[in-house]
């Protein structure tokens, strides 16, 4: 999977959760899913476990702790998937 | 389990010292407050301390208490309900730690000095995960010297007055996967007069309060695993809400 299609996933998954929708127009690696789409802090683990399902892996606590951005989270995918 | 730095530890070492040749300046007089100016009553008191002192006696294992959420005293008047005032100037280790919002009381130095010394670790609800990690870290590394700590499994005050199955704070269920041992200690507390969640209960009422100390079991892993216990507990809450109105 290539990171363009993981970054396309993520977007995907995050969207059902995001209250800022203009920020999701202009969405990039630098996107703070919580700062910048609004995305409920308590969501945000909802959102990890659908990284799990979707890509077939499994997020500890602690990796989790490092998904600040939608970079972050594309980098971690893609760290589980290798 | 990650070690807290050496810093960290001395800090939290500090902090319950000092709270604890201030607990007769604190504890007392927090419960002379509920008792005597708010005129808050538990029913049963007697039974419910000698259940809980019964409970925690010569216990090795961390507890994670783990109460429903109506409002901002819940934490003060769950501990004093349990343990008693006096029962804590003798086991300080039993009255537990809280993660208060630390917006609620960092604008003011009074405040401030006040939540450390009654054994509180602010957390920013909603703020990075990093900081809420931090956090985690020292309940992990307190419960795992023995002391107590009380979270809240649902992720806020119930806006409905009812426990909420589907608000679960995630933290409950990560610092019980991480702990080796740690057991939750569910407990159900509602004032007579508490209709839906407020600020603080109102003068004069009456808490009914239940617990119970549950064994967490899941065929998970990682997060999920961490969410399943929260959930557990939050569903066990229910239950017990549930058995509160069928026998009003």
């Amino acid at each position: 999977m290539t990171r363009d299609e993981i970054f396309a996933k993520v977007i995907e998954i995050v969207k059902p959760f995001v209250k800022n929708e203009d920020a999701l127009e202009a969405v990039n690696d630098d996107t703070n899913i919580l700062e910048d789409l609004k995305v409920n802090s308590a969501r945000l683990v909802d959102i990890i476990l659908n990284f799990e399902d979707e890509f077939d892996i499994e997020v500890e606590d602690a990796d989790a702790d490092a998904v600040n951005t939608v970079g972050d989270a594309v980098a971690l995918i893609q760290e589980k998937l290798s | 389990m990650t070690r807290l730095p050496l810093r960290t530890r001395a800090a939290h070492a500090f902090q319950r010292e000092v709270g604890r040749l201030a607990a007769l300046f604190w504890v007392l007089p927090i419960a002379f407050i509920m008792y005597v100016f708010m005129r808050y009553r538990i029913k049963d008191v007697a039974q419910v301390r000698t259940r809980y002192r019964a409970l925690v006696k010569g216990r090795d294992q961390p507890l994670l208490i783990c109460p429903n959420h109506l409002t901002m005293m819940d934490s003060a008047v769950v501990a004093w309900a349990l343990g008693g005032s006096w029962w804590y100037l003798f086991n300080y280790s039993r009255m537990p730690w809280n993660l208060p919002e630390y917006n609620n009381f960092a604008t003011q130095w009074p405040t401030r000095v006040g939540a450390w010394l009654t054994k509180c670790i602010p957390v920013v609800r909603g703020g990075r995960r990093q900081d809420v990690s931090r956090v985690i870290k020292r309940v992990q590394h307190l419960l795992s010297r023995g002391e107590t700590a009380l979270i809240f499994p649902e992720a806020g005050r119930s806006r409905s007055g009812r426990v909420e199955a589907d608000a679960v704070a995630h933290a409950v269920g990560r610092i019980l996967t991480s702990v080796p041992g740690c057991q939750p200690l569910c407990v159900y507390m509602r004032g007579n007069q508490q209709d839906t969640w407020s600020t603080v209960p109102a003068r004069g009422d009456s808490f009914y309060i239940e617990f119970e100390l549950m064994e967490l079991q899941s065929e998970h892993s990682g997060m999920r695993r961490s969410r399943d216990f929260s959930q557990q507990i939050v569903d066990r809450l229910v239950g017990m809400e549930e058995e509160y109105f069928a026998r009003r």
